[in-house]
């Protein structure tokens, strides 16, 4: 803010706008504190929670890196969705637990991002007992894909090849991720001797660590309602 | 209930961390301005709670908005907490009042955190941080604290950081009060009631929930980057009632078992059911501010039949402290109805 500060005031208050400090930051500063102060990647999905609202609507941020990083991959990932459109409808009426669910290529990935009520393994085993053979045409376009297909002969290795694809949810509050750093490391104190200011760097840090994140736990026009509870009110049925 | 000397010493423990105590006047939220309006309840609202402005009557309502800081000097565009104090006025001659500012959570649990607190985060001096440390903070990944606004000399930032690094509980307020900022308009921000309430419905059932207006205008804040003007906000909303009325969403949020219902420090999941409670449309402000909102004396267990206070100890501790307050400044006695 400009006031009766000197030309140092002004230039160190630019300095992290400046584009020699970012690169220094970016090649020099967060290597450095990243590699004195490791951060976990914190895990992927909804936190688990016993609540019934937290238990409705739930996020699944899928992202999956392509085999084939070309065009012609990203056509081939394409045209297995296209060609499986029938089979995808009509899982998702049979699940009966999904508000909606979409299929994403962003830069090399193909993404899926859904939102289920309930919970997330059985989520992904009614996915593999309805469209296992969706999930097995596009998984094996995936890198590391082919170790987990079929899936209906590796249901708990899907499970957790999924899981470890789902994007961390990061809170809604500015302080709960570090509430969630610190469960990752076992502490659960509700008292500590924390430095505060440390906040953006840790937040940098946990970044570095989950470079792709849901930001926040997204805004619902009608939360706590399961999509069975929607329809009956809309009179639509199943 | 909390007795009445724990609400003097309440009192007594805000005045005391002031700059410059104004006698005859509120110890914090000092600078203020009344507003005319009226709230009409939502189709639902009724479903929900029994009370009698949510039966879809238009209610007369003032409301009274506030710069959270202590003191006889404005500092509208100073980051700061905004208060938004509602009087429903309803035919009977009977009232009830909603009590909110832009803060989301508060920052202790309890009496004793309250009494802690006020120790801890003492005003204190608030120099320009030398450009040195800043650098050494950007070396260590840290945000350096603000600038001094001019003729900023003290605040209580250190004590409060301090009192949350030593009480997680404590942090999200902290850090929330920290970055607040400044809206361009009191009509342009979110207030948040923070504490639970028990609403009652037709058939009895009874809900724990929490309030907040959402600005019809939407949200938007001044731009930290530039030099804070200090008196805009009263013109503001002058000039923008004059023009047309501005309107606020009622929300109210539904509790869950197992939620921290009775602690404000803690946020509920924006994942809850949400109902739209109703309307409230600010038209006018009065020439007399006196009576329009400086002589009303708010208080957040002027409540109704359909609406309870819950457990949490820091609304408890409210009634007396307001009282007192309100005692301290000579406005008018509390009542029930």
């Amino acid at each position: 803010m400009p006031g009766d500060e000197g030309w140092f005031d002004r230039f160190v208050d630019g300095l992290s706008d400046r584009w020699l400090f970012k690169l220094f930051a970016k090649w020099v500063l967060v290597p450095l504190w990243a590699w004195w102060t490791p951060v976990k990647p914190l895990p992927g999905g909804p936190p688990q929670s016993i609540q019934p609202g937290d238990n409705l609507q739930c996020m699944m941020n899928l992202i999956m890196p392509l085999k084939d990083k070309s065009p012609v991959g990203r056509a081939k990932a394409a045209a297995a969705i296209a060609q499986n459109k029938d089979a995808i409808y009509a899982g998702l009426n049979n699940v009966g637990t999904v508000h909606f669910a979409r299929f994403v290529i962003v830069g090399d990935n193909i993404c899926m991002f859904s939102v289920y009520d309930g919970d997330f393994t059985n989520y992904i085993r009614d996915f593999i007992v309805t469209i296992g053979e969706v999930f097995n045409a596009v998984v094996k376009l995936v890198e590391g894909g082919e170790k987990v297909t079929p899936c209906e002969d590796h249901v708990e290795a899907f499970i957790q090849w999924v899981h470890e694809r789902d994007l961390y949810q990061v809170p809604d509050t500015a302080t709960d991720i570090l509430r969630d750093q610190e469960a990752l490391n076992g502490d659960r104190a509700a008292s500590g001797n924390d430095d505060l200011t440390l906040l953006p760097r840790k937040l940098t840090l946990q970044l570095r660590a989950n470079p792709n994140v849901s930001l926040g736990s997204g805004y619902r026009a009608y939360p706590g309602f399961s999509a069975a509870q929607v329809r009956e009110r809309l009179g639509i049925g199943w | 209930m909390v007795d009445a000397s724990v609400a003097k010493q309440l009192v007594q423990a805000i005045i005391d961390n002031l700059p410059e105590p104004v006698p005859g006047k509120r110890p914090v939220h000092t600078i203020g301005m009344g507003v005319k309006g009226e709230f009409v309840a939502s189709d639902v609202a009724r479903t929900y709670c029994i009370a009698e402005h949510f039966k879809g009557e238009r209610v007369p309502a003032s409301v009274r908005f506030s710069n959270g800081l202590g003191g006889p000097e404005r500092h509208d565009g100073w980051s700061d907490v905004r208060g938004m104090a509602t009087r429903f006025h309803l035919p009977n001659g009977a009232a009830t009042d909603l009590i909110a500012t832009t803060l989301g959570e508060f920052f202790v649990r309890n009496v004793a955190d309250f009494f802690e607190f006020a120790e801890v985060a003492k005003l204190a001096p608030y120099p320009r941080r030398s450009p040195w440390l800043k650098i050494w903070d950007m070396l260590q990944l840290k945000l350096p604290p603000r600038n001094p606004y001019p003729n900023e000399t003290r605040n209580v930032n250190a004590g409060a950081l301090r009192y949350a690094n030593r009480h997680r509980f404590a942090q999200l307020g902290v850090v929330q009060a920290a970055v607040i900022g400044a809206p361009v308009s009191y009509a342009r921000a979110t207030y948040h009631a923070v504490h639970t309430f028990v609403v009652e419905d037709p058939d009895g059932v009874r809900r724990p929930v929490r309030f907040s207006w959402q600005p019809v205008a939407g949200v938007r804040n001044t731009n930290p980057e530039v030099v804070p003007c200090d008196d805009y906000l009263r013109q503001e909303l002058e000039s923008r009632l004059r023009r047309w009325p501005a309107r606020f969403m009622l929300m109210m949020t539904i509790g869950e078992a197992g939620h921290a219902l009775n602690d404000p420090t803690q946020p509920w999941p924006a994942r809850r059911i949400r109902v739209v409670m109703g309307t409230l449309t600010l038209t006018e402000v009065p020439e007399d501010q006196d009576a329009a909102g400086e002589h009303i004396s708010f208080n957040p267990h002027r409540l109704l039949p359909g609406i309870e206070v819950s457990k949490d100890p820091i609304l408890e501790a409210r009634l007396g402290a307001y009282e007192v307050s309100r005692e301290m400044r000579g406005g008018c006695p509390f009542r029930w109805s």
